[in-house]
């Protein structure tokens, strides 16, 4: 299947396609009228979607199978539902799903859920915290599938979403849906390592924060290859959402961030803060919009996004952009491209630190201020792990670099 | 006395300006010098040029550091041989912590020596005396590297740096710019405690305030890229009263 053809199609051809049934209409509707993305298209301008959507691909089919329920991880195998854990409170199905965001401005989204017949559907009913392993195998094929996470009101939860495997030549397309009730709060923690010459992602998502809730949002993406993260959120009511990303991208690779907040209640917060280093050839895109609509008065938004560029090759696309229809705010945004600081390098170097381990030490700071917004210290130090494995190509544990647990026992300091 | 550290008609550039202009200049071994001089003279493009700073481009003479010419030396290679500069403005890195850091700095040179790295628990306890010693707040030792330390405290980190580093060659520039009485007294105490009749000084200052905590053995006037005279400890008075311009330049 090409995707760029559907472009001809109106909404009920498109349903007929994919043999949806009417709860899909939504989003064959807005595809229709959005397009799958070109290389004309404002939000992919940065991104290579060309060859993904003119490629005749092979689809990689879903197959229901006996599903595992053990562990407290839940596993995804090339958009198949391996195993749904075994987690107080949280249940796992395979569902029709029809709530789709009519609003959403990606093309990629609207065609992911039409041709997902059902989505892999996760309700958080306690307080909880698991994972979510995404495996991919199946070589030279689009593997397309949805997953849902609903976390009822008052509760919360936290998610650390994994990925594993290769796939050489295969295009991901996939995303959440994520649904916080009120006064509820999720903490999502993505890690995702990207080798090169294996799969094409693109998650194209969509997070719904209800009054008074929370989501907190973390990406960690170490790119060796091309990939892109979609979202658009909306909050309601005195909702927030805390969104930090950080980006290692280095080889060719284009990866980035293209994303929508949308302030839709009155005294809802936004903070999104990206950090990307960028090396060889890479380019880093974060492409990111606040909008706070005439209904979300007393806001507060800012945004950021600061980039090191370590090599001459290397390219930025940082646009950060507010969009404010009401006066009664508090917002900012900004952005900065460097290389590393010459006098803090320096600094090092002067103490008998080689060159390149105090860049190492600096790149590692830089990263530092968005791994220390996880708070769950296992999680953070195994994203420190990851993270100089794909920079460093090793990994040496040092406790002094993360806990400073040695200088409370030795030298009794309270924190 | 043998000497450390000899300067052989040094010339060095800032940008396009020349700023040391055939500079000569011996340090011995086990004793301090102090180079005093107004502002602009030189002083710190002087510390800068021999600890290899990139703003500095020596365009001719030698810095011969244990017999070896360092001129185009890596600042890491100088360091690791034993030069230690204490800087005038300590710069801020965030997101590095200050104790990994030190301990990073500290095991590069113990290796360089062929001495066994320390570990987390033996870096921290041999820390821990410096830090009581030198009056400084424990906790800044587990804060990011002199993020959002004042004035005192970076210098006091500095000299917490020197001591666990053990360098053989000392330069202080303008330790004493930014500190109360009481911060340069503890910072003095900690550099003559330093003083072992090997180690050498270079002391870079345009008041005499610190002198009167860290005696001189020479005190070397520095005027327009030049050092122009050479004396004992009597200069000081000497520049109190007459100040820079009774000393001719070349």
């Amino acid at each position: 299947m090409k995707l760029d053809i559907l472009n001809a199609l109106d909404s009920s051809s498109l349903l007929k396609e994919f043999n949806a049934n009417s709860s899909k209409s939504i989003a064959a509707s807005a595809l229709a009228k959005i397009k799958v993305p070109n290389k004309k298209t404002e939000k992919y301008r940065y991104f290579d979607i060309e060859p993904l959507v003119s490629k005749d691909w092979k689809l990689c089919e879903v197959k229901e199978q006996n599903v595992e329920a053990s562990g407290k991880k839940i596993v995804i195998e090339n958009g198949a539902l391996l195993n749904s854990g075994d987690i107080d409170g949280v249940s796992v199905e395979l569902a029709e799903f029809s709530d789709i965001d009519a609003e959403h401005f990606d093309g990629l989204y609207f065609l992911s859920h039409l041709m997902a017949a059902k989505a892999i559907v996760i309700r958080c009913s306690k307080d909880c915290s698991f994972e979510i392993e995404h495996i991919y195998t199946s070589n030279e094929c689009l593997i397309n599938y949805r997953v849902v996470i609903l976390v009822d009101a008052n509760t919360h939860c936290q998610v650390s979403d994994s990925f594993k495997g290769e796939a050489k030549g295969s295009f991901i397309l996939s995303g959440y849906d994520i649904f916080v009730s009120r006064d509820a709060s999720l903490k999502f923690v993505k890690t995702h390592t990207l080798n090169s010459a294996n799969y094409t992602p693109i998650f194209t998502s969509r997070y719904k924060v209800d009054s008074n809730a929370n989501l907190k949002l973390s990406s960690f993406d170490f790119a060796f290859d091309n990939g892109l993260n979609i979202f658009r959120v909306e909050l309601k009511e005195s909702a927030n959402i805390d969104a930090s990303h950080l980006l290692y991208a280095t080889e060719n690779s284009k990866y980035g961030i293209v994303s929508e907040i949308v302030h839709e209640g009155k005294s809802s917060t936004s903070s999104q803060i990206a950090k990307s280093i960028l090396d060889k050839k890479a380019r880093g895109i974060f492409d990111a919009l606040i909008r706070v609509q005439n209904s979300a008065k007393w806001t507060k938004a800012h945004q950021n996004s600061k980039s090191v560029l370590l090599n001459s090759g290397a390219y930025m696309a940082s646009k950060p952009q507010l969009e404010i229809y009401i006066d009664d705010l508090e917002a900012s945004h900004g952005s900065t491209t460097g290389q590393l600081d010459e006098k803090q390098l320096f600094y090092l170097q002067s103490r008998g630190i080689a060159k390149d381990d105090a860049k190492k030490m600096l790149i590692l700071a830089f990263a530092h201020e968005i791994i220390a917004t996880v708070d769950d210290e296992y999680l953070a130090n195994k994203i420190y792990a990851q993270f100089e494995q794909a920079y460093y190509g090793t990994y040496e544990l040092d406790c002094m670099k993360t806990c400073n647990s040695c200088e409370e026992s030795v030298l009794g300091i309270d924190q | 006395m043998s000497k450390v550290l000899e300067i052989k008609d040094l010339k060095a550039k800032i940008g396009d300006k020349d700023i040391l202009k055939g500079l000569n200049l011996d340090l011995e071994e086990g004793k301090v010098h102090a180079i005093m001089g107004p502002n602009g003279a030189g002083k710190s493009t002087l510390s800068k040029a021999i600890v290899g700073h990139y703003d500095v481009n020596v365009t001719d003479g030698e810095i011969i550091y244990k017999g070896k010419n360092i001129v185009d030396e890596e600042p890491e290679e100088r360091a690791l041989d034993g030069i230690f500069l204490s800087f005038q403005n300590p710069v801020e890195i965030p997101g590095v912590n200050n104790a990994y850091f030190l301990r990073t700095a500290v095991n590069a040179r113990r290796k360089h020596l062929g001495l066994p790295e320390l570990n987390a628990a033996e870096f921290l306890r041999e820390m821990k005396a410096l830090v009581t010693e030198l009056g400084m707040k424990p906790e800044l030792i587990n804060r990011s590297l002199n993020e959002g330390f004042s004035g005192g405290e970076k210098k006091r980190n500095e000299i917490l740096q020197m001591m666990m580093l053990e360098p053989d060659v000392i330069i202080l520039d303008e330790i004493d710019s930014g500190l109360d009485i009481d911060a340069l007294r503890a910072v003095s105490e900690g550099i003559n405690k330093m003083k072992d009749g090997k180690r050498s000084f270079l002391v870079i200052t345009h008041y005499s305030r610190i002198l009167d905590y860290i005696k001189p053995d020479y005190i070397h006037v520095l005027k327009n890229g030049q050092i122009v005279h050479t004396g004992g400890s009597e200069l000081v008075e000497q520049l109190e009263k007459e100040g820079y311009s009774s000393f001719e330049e070349k």
